[in-house]
């Protein structure tokens, strides 16, 4: 059976000519049904245009976004392929519209995607209200009347609403304090075992991707450099990339004795990339080849792929 | 000898009788970096804030006592902290939206040294791009004719650090110093703060939610939630031993499974007594009253009844 999402070179360059940005550059991806798949990477990497672009909500330059074995052109999407695919975002407070009631919220999709019945909405909406663990109460409140935490879980109810097969939820926790992320987590979890959806899960938060996917891909530049399922990723990273992300991310570990791995400079802008591999100015293993070829994804392993010369011998472009 | 004493700090909404700070004491010696963790709402940017003497309109400071090496910089007429001589400089979470965004920041930096030492204008600009390197921007003195906007996050923080450091502070107040920036920058921003404390001896107040990076950062911790101090102590015994049931719940949220269906409650500042008290799962009668820390263990101090009633709540169950 094919995988759900499958995106095969997928690009989006804004704007034309010498001031073009590409911001995907040739991304393939697959998640499954009922898969997590984590996306992380540092501002800049291209992370949020590629899930702008898998929601509809941003058009692809080049590439194919096939959903459930047929092409979605990004813009143009059905109805029913809106319905199935939703969107959570980082900034509740910005995402919910002030005026509107949480239940209007919540009932809109369910007529505008769903077209369920009128007499049918009152109870779905008290149903989602108790699956992202909200009293029955929420229903009449209004955005500012609700914290941070809260805000989130109306945010994925609405999502939730017109029963995606889909969701992509970008940095969804990362506006929230740190002892929420773990029960928000803990949620997006619990429903993903009682209705089966899968997840692209975008976020520069490590420690987050680590706790909720299936498999991660790990993002610079506008291309994924390391693709892994999460424990094998986290345990041992390949690409030089993810070896200093891991390597410096902070941990409460006290007797954690990693050496650090601290990358110079910043990532170069993508209007001014060099020839060849896009790391090479931050890379501590860079060697010539690097200076002049560009590699391309390459197994290091089962099930999982590294573009590095120097760490995926085959990576030839 | 510590360098900065902060006791008995109380700060609340004028003409209302809820204090945000409720009798907040800390110290900061010389040479080390000290932890203020906590969540939003914590008071933990207030008590910056205060040290600064930069409280917003309709925030009062009632009570309290910060000393440098003995001497009271709180002035008891106005309510205010003076930052006479320069001893405390503040680096701030947005760098971008605190450094004036129409002056190059060059400038901004050379203004620190006409103001304070009354070096001329060429002199001030030397010295600038001097500091401009010394926080390890390349090119400083190209930098230096930039605005605030032309230049990254990570590079903006830098720049406000070199500000912070023209003012040859004996205390550095980082308030979530390095939230907005990426996890590869902020190894290169934690470095350049350790670098500093070893080389200027500078005492550093580290405030974050970020329970990692205190791990990383600090030698010692103080934990608030609702304007109150909950447990203080070494680092090791804050993440090894830690004994406020508060500390232990943020402990856990982080790393342990959390229960997704209980809904953050949030900081109830109309509460007297503890302030975590309808948080905690241990509150009882005692709870309605403020407890006072106590010392459980060398350097270690917590805030709860469960420390000073151990005997008698086992005998009443």
């Amino acid at each position: 059976m094919p995988a759900l999402l499958e995106l095969r070179g997928l690009r989006k360059t804004f704007g034309r000519g010498r001031r073009a940005l590409p911001a995907v550059r040739g991304v393939d991806l697959d998640v499954a049904r009922g898969e997590t798949v984590g996306v992380v990477g540092e501002s800049g990497c291209g992370k949020t245009t590629l899930g702008r672009m898998v929601a509809g909500l941003t058009p692809v330059t080049d590439g194919v976004i096939r959903f459930d074995g047929s092409d979605l052109d990004g813009t143009s999407a059905s109805r029913e392929n809106r319905r199935r695919i939703q969107m959570v975002f980082q900034h509740p407070a910005q995402s919910l519209n002030r005026r509107m009631t949480v239940g209007a919220m919540l009932a809109e999709p369910l007529r505008l995607l769903a077209g369920a019945p009128r007499s049918e909405t009152a109870g779905r909406i008290e149903e989602m209200l108790a699956l992202v663990g909200l009293d029955p109460a929420f229903g009449s409140r209004r955005p500012r009347q609700l914290s941070g935490g809260q805000q989130q879980r109306v945010a994925i109810a609405r999502a939730l609403m017109p029963d995606p097969d889909l969701v992509v939820l970008d940095e969804p926790t990362s506006s929230l304090d740190q002892s929420l992320r773990g029960r928000m987590i803990a949620l997006l979890r619990r429903i993903q075992e009682m209705r089966g959806v899968s997840y692209l899960f975008i976020s520069h938060d490590l420690g987050t991707v680590r706790r909720i996917a299936d498999r991660v891909a790990v993002m610079y530049l506008g291309r994924i450099v390391e693709i892994a399922p999460t424990r094998e990723l986290f345990d041992d990273p390949r690409h030089p990339y993810t070896r200093a992300l891991l390597s410096v991310a902070p941990t409460m570990d006290l007797d954690d004795v990693r050496e650090r791995i601290v990358l110079p400079g910043e990532t170069p802008s993508p209007t001014d990339l060099p020839t060849g591999c896009s790391f090479q100015d931050r890379c501590p293993l860079v060697f010539d080849r690097c200076r002049s070829e560009s590699p391309v994804l390459a197994p290091v392993g089962s099930y999982r792929l590294a573009e590095c010369f120097a760490v995926a011998p085959a990576s030839d472009a | 000898m510590s360098t900065l004493e902060v006791e008995g700090l109380t700060v609340g909404v004028t003409r209302s009788p809820t204090s945000i700070l409720a009798d907040v004491s800390f110290s900061v010696p010389a040479g080390k970096i000290v932890g203020l963790v906590g969540e939003s709402g914590s008071g933990k940017t207030m008590a910056a804030l205060t040290m600064m003497g930069l409280l917003p309109d309709g925030i009062e400071l009632r009570s309290g006592s910060v000393r440098m090496d003995g001497r009271q910089l709180l002035d008891p007429a106005r309510m205010t902290v003076s930052r006479e001589s320069a001893d405390m400089a503040m680096i701030f979470q947005h760098p971008q939206a605190a450094l004036n965004p129409t002056m190059k920041v060059g400038r901004q930096i050379a203004r620190v040294f006409s103001l304070q030492q009354g070096a001329g204008r060429s002199e001030a600009m030397s010295q600038s791009i001097e500091m401009l390197r010394r926080v390890g921007i390349p090119g400083a003195a190209r930098v230096a004719g930039a605005h605030p906007h032309q230049l990254s996050g990570g590079m903006c923080q830098r720049v406000m650090i070199a500000m912070a450091l023209a003012c040859r502070p004996r205390i550095l107040i980082a308030d979530e110093p390095t939230t907005a920036l990426d996890v590869t920058i902020q190894a290169q921003i934690f470095d350049l703060i350790r670098d500093l404390v070893a080389e200027t001896g500078a005492g550093v107040l580290f405030i974050t939610h970020d329970l990692a990076a205190v791990a990383e950062m600090c030698d010692s911790v103080t934990v608030l939630f609702g304007g109150q101090v909950m447990e203080e102590g070494s680092r090791d015994d804050i993440f090894r031993r830690p004994r406020h049931p508060y500390t232990t719940y943020l402990l856990d949220s982080v790393q342990k499974e959390v229960d997704p269906h209980v809904v953050e409650a949030g900081v109830d500042f109309e509460l007297v007594g503890c302030r975590f008290g309808h948080r905690c799962d241990y509150a009882w009668e005692a709870c309605g009253e403020v407890p006072d820390l106590v010392a459980v263990g060398e350097g270690h101090r917590s805030a709860c009844f469960l420390h000073t009633a151990e005997v008698t709540r086992a005998g009443a169950s």
